[in-house]
């Protein structure tokens, strides 16, 4: 009976806190919100060792898993699948244009500034500190080429890029304090899931990035924004409500385990891709084809040993030599 | 020559020859001789009856090596460090023998003659020993086979080329690509140094990148880029270092929950010793003897706490005893497996899942020591723990605690040409369990449930040995399993390697 309620439960597997955020990684962040937002009561759980996984975050309830890298990601899987619908009633094609800027402006400019634009320590400290060393060195110098393959940087064009990345983040900032004005939440003054994928990106910039980032003063310029964010803070992450952020103790057993934010995520396809399902025909074809082709090999292989087996004698007593000579 | 050696023995007392006494080890039939061929053979049998009984003292005053030219003399002269003991011509042969097997053994030298020659005439009762060795001329050799080794989990072909006596210490360096039967496939490469430097134990050292898929079974591809040393290795001991990175992936994102919580990067850093005893008459088809094998594993050896921490013991016995006609013999075995994290929160710890013992798989328990993980008539990773998929089906989860145990009574099949070829039959009967111990199940753990929960089956079948593989095929009868089991009776094949 507990088994079924504890399966029955909501749990969001995550990568680690720290900065003091619930997860510092910027993927993992705007699930984290959502669920907030939605006041659902959950679990969260987290994976420490597996920083270049494109799966997390990922969301469990029961046996049903949403994973990051399938329906466009853990919010639209739990909108699309009635697990936690936070828009409900609303049409899902508005703010689109805004969803847009901040998925791809915003989050480009904060795998910039986590991946190129800072020393590293952050993405450090987020990612691999739970990492035996030479692995965490390896993967971290692997992610910062990955990501600067996604943004398109080479030697050459690093400043321009650099510059027209802060841009463009500028101009989304302009656009979405504008937008925000005095309200607590973006559209219509009620929570919804944008607000979740636009507080873990002010989230993040803010409290994860070091200080002397240049996103986090772009984004400091802008009051009403930050105040929007430490409000969310303030309501929903200070207030001591510890029924939503148990500490599971789940968490220090699975010490091996826990996953890593998933930059690498952003702005990438889900990778996975539905296999084929397999006729039935053709899975007994398949086995057919098999046991024919095996059974002429070991035909042919009994003919060779009564051919050979008269050799083996001789192996054998060479063995035997071998093995007295040995010390 | 031979009377001049016959009279020596008559007196018990060496006399000096001017001739050269030449003694070749392969023991040359001796030529151009008028005498009647009957005669010679009976005084030759004479002579050799009598060099065996009666003792010739001699001892060895040097060794002249010839024909090295890459090959360095400390080599060489460390495997014919048995000349110093002997003190007498008998021992000197056998000394000569022995050395001559080392020399093969290196695999470096096309061919290699040890012959005994008188010492100087101012010393006498000494003999020279000259080692003449001819080194293979083409260093590189490329080989294919089938092979299991220990790292795999099942039988495999292997390709490999290897490059020898590159510096001229005995050294063999190699490189192999190996496919597995189980999905796996890995590409290595490797050193391996007889004698360096005088150390008294071969060293070897091996870098490999595996990749294993067990996607089918349990829903992972494992892979693995490994360091390993082998620090100590003699007939009995092996001891060896190994440093590994290990990434555990899903890409079909359809795994259970514990094998989700397992996914991710670790490092391993572990020290594996392994103890063989085996006393048996012979590896491929005992009939007689008993054989004992213990590996240990501790992780965990670095500095750093965040690596993998855990403790691995297997045992494995077997005794086998003949029966008496049609060249019958029973094979007994019980092998023993468990598995422990170690380190904070230990209890609370899960054990590394590819670390776990799985139960179920083809290969015969006979002739292989891979602890506890056979069981005729199951499918591979067939028993055991498991858990429902994101979709259908189950994972494999394997357990902490495995046993297995097997009775097997071989028997030679009535035609001539069967018993010539090696092809036998056998009865077998085998038991085994596998459970959980860790996150706190270790206090939920009950011996009785545990005996009550052992799966068996029973079968009989064919055994076809040849010189590539040994095949089995088997009718196996699932007497017990339990629910989510993957036995089957029917007919089954198995293959295992001949080593």
């Amino acid at each position: 009976m507990a088994e079924e309620i504890e399966q029955r439960k909501l749990v969001l597997v995550a990568r680690k806190p720290c900065f003091g955020l619930p997860t510092a990684c910027p993927s993992c962040l705007p699930v984290y919100v959502y669920l907030r937002l939605a006041k659902a009561s959950f679990d969260l759980r987290f994976n420490l060792v597996h920083p270049d996984s494109d799966q997390i975050p990922y969301v469990e309830y029961g046996e049903y898993v949403a994973y990051n890298n399938e329906k466009g990601g853990v919010i639209e899987s739990l909108k699309e699948d009635g697990v936690v619908d936070l828009d409900s009633g609303h049409p899902s094609y508005d703010a689109a244009e805004w969803w847009a800027i901040v998925r791809s402006w915003l989050t480009d400019a904060a795998m910039y500034e986590l991946w190129i634009g800072s020393d590293g320590s952050s993405a450090h400290k987020m990612y691999f500190s739970d990492l035996p060393w030479p692995i965490g060195k390896i993967l971290h110098y692997k992610q910062a080429r990955l990501v600067k393959q996604l943004l398109g940087i080479t030697k050459v064009n690093v400043e321009q890029k650099e510059a027209e990345i802060y841009r463009r983040a500028s101009l989304a900032y302009v656009a979405l304090s504008n937008k925000l004005g005095e309200q607590n939440y973006f559209l219509e003054n009620r929570p919804r899931s944008f607000d979740a994928i636009l507080l873990g990106h002010t989230l993040f910039t803010l409290h994860a990035l070091p200080e002397a980032s240049t996103l986090r003063t772009k984004l400091l310029e802008h009051s009403n924004l930050v105040r929007y964010t430490e409000n969310f803070k303030t309501e929903f992450l200070e207030a001591g409500s510890s029924s939503s952020i148990p500490r599971s103790p789940h968490e220090p057993s699975s010490s091996f385990t826990p996953k890593r934010g998933t930059p690498p995520n952003w702005g990438t396809k889900p990778k996975s891709k539905p296999k084929r399902e397999k006729t039935e025909e053709e899975k007994t074809f398949k086995r057919r084809a098999k046991y024919f082709v095996a059974t002429q090999l070991i035909a042919i292989l009994v003919f060779l040993s009564l051919l050979g087996g008269s050799d083996e004698a001789d192996l054998d007593v060479d063995d035997d030599d071998g093995m007295n000579y040995d010390d | 020559m031979a009377d001049e050696l016959e009279d020596q023995l008559n007196e018990e007392e060496i006399i000096e020859d001017d001739e050269d006494e030449d003694e070749d080890e392969d023991e040359d039939e001796d030529e151009d001789e008028d005498e009647p061929r009957l005669n010679l053979e009976r005084r030759e049998l004479d002579f050799f009856k009598r060099l065996s009984e009666k003792r010739v003292p001699l001892r060895v005053h040097d060794v002249l090596i010839k024909g090295n030219t890459k090959t360095k003399d400390s080599l060489i002269e460390s495997e014919l460090q048995v000349f110093k003991k002997a003190s007498s011509m008998q021992e000197i042969i056998e000394a000569a023998a022995i050395a001559k097997a080392r020399l093969q053994a290196l695999e470096i030298f096309d061919s290699v003659v040890i012959t005994l020659d008188a010492g100087p005439p101012e010393l006498p009762g000494t003999a020279n020993v000259v080692v003449d060795v001819v080194e293979s001329k083409n260093p590189l050799t490329g080989d294919i086979g089938f092979f299991s080794k220990p790292e795999a989990r099942s039988a495999s072909i292997e390709g490999s080329l290897k490059l020898k006596n590159l510096f001229g210490y005995g050294d063999i360096w190699d490189g192999s690509v190996v496919y597995g039967f189980d999905q796996t496939s890995e590409i290595s490469a490797g050193i391996y140094f007889p004698r360096l430097k005088g150390l008294l134990s071969p060293l070897t050292a091996r870098i490999s990148l595996l990749s294993q898929d067990w996607l089918k079974f349990s829903s992972y591809n494992e892979r693995l880029l490994g360091l390993s040393l082998g620090l100590i290795t003699t007939k009995y001991h092996d001891l060896a270092y190994g440093l590994t990175w290990r990434a555990l992936t899903d890409p079909s994102q359809t795994s259970s929950r514990s094998v989700r919580a397992q996914l991710g990067h670790s490092l391993l850093s572990h020290l594996k010793y392994t103890f063989k005893l085996d006393r048996r008459d012979s590896p491929l088809r005992p009939t007689r003897g008993y054989a004992f094998v213990s590996t240990s594993q501790i992780a965990g050896l670095a500095p750093d706490s965040r690596s993998l921490r855990f403790l691995r013991q297997e045992f494995d016995l077997r005794y086998a005893f003949p029966l008496g006609y049609y060249g019958a013999a029973v094979n007994l075995g019980v092998s023993l497996g468990a598995l422990f994290p170690w380190g904070n929160g230990y209890t609370n710890m899960a054990s590394p899942l590819p670390e776990r013992f799985f139960l179920g798989g083809h290969s015969s328990p006979v002739c292989s020591f891979r602890g506890p993980t056979t069981l005729l008539g199951f499918k591979t990773r067939g028993l055991g723990p498991s858990e429902p998929r994101r979709f259908a089906g189950r994972d494999a989860l394997g357990g902490d605690l495995a046993v297995t145990a097997f009775a097997d009574l071989s028997f030679d099949l009535p035609l001539k040409l069967f018993r010539q070829t090696g092809i036998h039959g056998h009865l077998f009967a085998s038991a085994g369990n596998v459970t959980k111990l860790t996150e706190n199940e270790f206090w939920n753990f009950s011996l009785q449930r545990f005996r009550e929960s052992f799966r068996t089956s029973a079968g009989f079948g064919i055994i076809i040995p040849t010189k590539l593989f040994r095949m089995e095929i088997n009718y196996c009868y699932i007497l017990k399993q339990l629910e989510h089991d993957g036995g089957k009776t029917g007919i089954q094949f198995s293959f295992s390697s001949p080593l």
